[in-house]
């Protein structure tokens, strides 16, 4: 079931049918100056953008500025872009950058070095999947921004790992590795999540 | 069909991520599976990145109002058109510009002006104080005296602000529509020599404007 549910919502963000219409819009963009196809080349990322700069510990009041930044480039750049890659890994690539720089300038640590406070996890709760999801967004605040980042762009918005790559700009492998030190950095506060066996009932 | 089978743990494990999103390269995918199929580390390990994979999605942030996304883009579409009005390009851009669909208040108010424009041409500034609703929009068209050199501020206004609660904003801070609107619905208003006199500045009825609910969009144009 859970499979099926994360499947569906890989395909939903990444087919291919999304990608050439996409295209289709980004040329308008770039031969007519087209303000309807931008308006709705904006519309299909702004969800997206906006959760993925949350992940990276942008400021609420940071988002839309690194969004409209990125779309800025885009609006000024979309008769440079070449189809070499998916068009929303360029899109995410520079909102990533973006982003990056918006911390800078914020001095934002993009990992938090408070210790894990476990007494933040309601035990009152009964409710399994609320608890997993506090404990995640523990878990999460403790890994560096860019394994953050393979793991919201995998299992959330469901790109492939060379898609990650071109995102992140970084090798294929740095990509796997990233992941797998993230995967092992929440078996330790996630215990339920790595599917350790008594852990959790 | 792969050209190479790896068939080792270690890399079959590097790739149990996509093969949990379903994003595995095809290539890829029959020796992973046909190892995991075998290997009960890598089973367990699959079924927990699926685990946390819903567990992510469910703790999604949660989804911003069409009227965020709206507002955000109409300050991008205000940025770009102040910085493409600045370029000689944008001669060029603007040609080949389409027709853009407005509310009805903003057609309404770009009628206005430029109605008012006509007016004035053809009647003099005393047959455009009748009972038409036209008149009813404080445009600086009213006055002959409209100055070049007088503080300017560019206001984008909400889809569903009313033409009484624009004229109302407008008249409280002195402003007067001078044209528009732009491509993404943006007008230039321009501060009447009294608010000047008051104290009033492009910079601070900007900051006051821009807090309005009316208001998507404001910002003081350089001279």
């Amino acid at each position: 079931m859970a499979l099926k549910s994360v499947e569906s919502q890989a395909l939903r963000a990444s087919s291919p049918g999304p990608d050439a219409s996409e295209r289709e819009l980004l040329e308008r963009v770039a031969k007519a100056r087209d303000q309807a196809a931008f308006r709705t080349l904006y519309g299909n990322y702004y969800q997206r953008l906006s959760r993925l700069l949350a992940r990276m510990s942008v400021r609420r009041e940071d988002i839309e500025e690194v969004i409209n930044d990125t779309f800025w480039v885009i609006w000024t750049k979309a008769g440079e872009f070449r189809g070499a890659s998916q068009l929303s890994t360029w899109i995410i690539g520079i909102a990533y950058r973006r982003a990056l720089n918006a911390l800078r300038r914020a001095k934002i640590r993009p990992v938090s070095d408070a210790p894990f406070d476990e007494d933040s996890i309601s035990v009152e709760s009964t409710d399994d999947a609320e608890t997993d999801g506090q404990w995640l967004s523990l878990g999460l605040s403790r890994l560096p921004v860019e394994q953050r980042m393979a793991l919201e762009l995998t299992y959330t918005l469901g790109h492939s790992c060379e898609e990650v790559a071109a995102i992140l700009d970084c090798p294929v492998n740095t990509v796997k590795t990233r992941l797998f030190r993230a995967r092992e950095t929440l078996k330790q506060v996630l215990p339920s999540l790595a599917g350790m066996p008594g852990e959790k009932s | 069909m792969s050209s190479r089978i790896p068939d080792t743990h270690a890399e079959a494990w590097a790739l149990l991520p996509w093969l949990a999103n379903g994003r595995i390269q095809a290539s890829d995918r029959e020796w992973v599976e046909a190892h995991v199929a075998g290997c009960e580390e890598c089973r367990a390990e699959v079924a927990a990145q699926r685990m946390m994979a819903t567990a992510m999605n469910r703790g999604a942030t949660p989804e911003t109002a069409a009227t965020d996304e709206q507002r955000s883009f109409n300050r991008l579409w205000a940025r770009i058109e102040a910085s493409e009005s600045a370029s000689p390009a944008s001669v060029a851009a603007d040609a080949a510009r389409p027709t853009t669909r407005y509310s009805r208040t903003v057609r309404w108010l770009a009628a206005a002006v430029v109605i008012q424009g006509f007016g004035l041409a053809l009647f003099g500034f005393n047959a455009l104080s009748g009972p038409s609703g036209i008149s009813e929009i404080e445009t600086a068209t009213r006055s002959p005296a409209a100055r070049l050199n007088a503080p300017k501020v560019r206001i984008v206004f909400a889809p569903d602000a009313s033409i009484a609660t624009i004229n109302t904003l407008l008249a409280h801070q002195g402003l007067s529509i001078v044209s528009g609107p732009g491509t993404a619905g943006n007008f230039t208003a321009e501060l009447s020599a009294d608010a000047v006199a008051s104290g009033a500045s492009a910079n601070s009825v900007a900051d006051v404007i821009a807090k309005d609910p009316n208001v998507t969009f404001a910002q003081p144009i350089a001279r």
